[in-house]
């Protein structure tokens, strides 16, 4: 496991750059932004996503899938700030934690709902909803947290 | 984790299953649920080794202070059924 020091820098540069641009980094651009050689960014980056198993890497690459509360993979949850639709959260519930990396801003959440397809919308400022269409939205997690329910509980 | 027009769409949605039917939190709740102290702290530059490991107590705290105490929300095993 890499040195703790060089892990938070690299999860800071992983989390900026997918607020940045809205992509997360490959192992390579993280390994020069860290001052490695290319092979050691590549282990720098699994040893932060083994510390940071909320998120994931896409199966059998060293691509980051999943950063929450973004998500490098396109998902239904998109993410807009300043009239820039850049980013997408990870989940419905992630979605609601996208505001903290936005401070200042309001951060509009963009959904299709998966019983009819119509929009749902959400908009937050600071943590703060501002804006909900329709009022009814609710959360729901639908195969419970652990892996006792044996269902992915992101879905 | 998903979010829905509202919990009568839900209950349509052809993956919901009646155990599910506890699955329901509403939007502020879901708000103050993933806008713990620490989610506050994402883009500090001691998130992963200070804030992030602090992340589940304070989950399993806020889902207690709001009732969600079954074994589908704390993430823990279900009793044994004689």
């Amino acid at each position: 496991m890499a040195d703790p020091k060089l892990m938070d820098r690299a999860f800071q540069r992983i989390m900026r750059s997918l607020v940045q641009t809205g992509r997360a980094p490959h192992y390579a651009e993280l390994g020069r932004a860290m001052g490695l050689p290319a092979e050691e960014g590549r282990a720098l980056l699994r040893d932060v996503m083994a510390a940071y198993p909320i998120g994931w890497l896409h199966p059998e690459t060293d691509y980051i899938a999943s950063f929450p509360p973004l998500n490098n993979l396109p998902t239904q949850y998109r993410i807009t700030v300043g009239g820039e639709q850049r980013w997408f959260a990870q989940c419905g519930f992630e979605a609601t934690s996208a505001t903290w990396l936005f401070p200042g801003q309001t951060v509009r959440v963009d959904a299709a709902c998966l019983d009819c397809g119509d929009p749902v919308t959400i908009e937050m400022r600071d943590g703060r909803i501002t804006w909900a269409d329709p009022p009814e939205v609710v959360g729901h997690l639908a195969f419970g947290f652990g892996a006792s329910r044996g269902r992915s509980y992101y879905l | 984790m998903n979010l829905f027009r509202a919990e009568e769409h839900a209950r349509r949605w052809s993956q919901f299953t009646p155990r599910a039917e506890e699955g329901f939190i509403t939007l502020a709740d879901l708000a103050g649920f993933f806008g713990t102290e620490s989610r506050r702290h994402m883009l500090d530059p001691d998130y992963l080794s200070m804030w992030y490991p602090r992340r589940a107590a304070e989950r399993r705290a806020y889902l207690e202070s709001i009732g969600k105490t079954s074994p589908f929300w704390m993430g823990t095993p279900d009793p044994p059924t004689s």
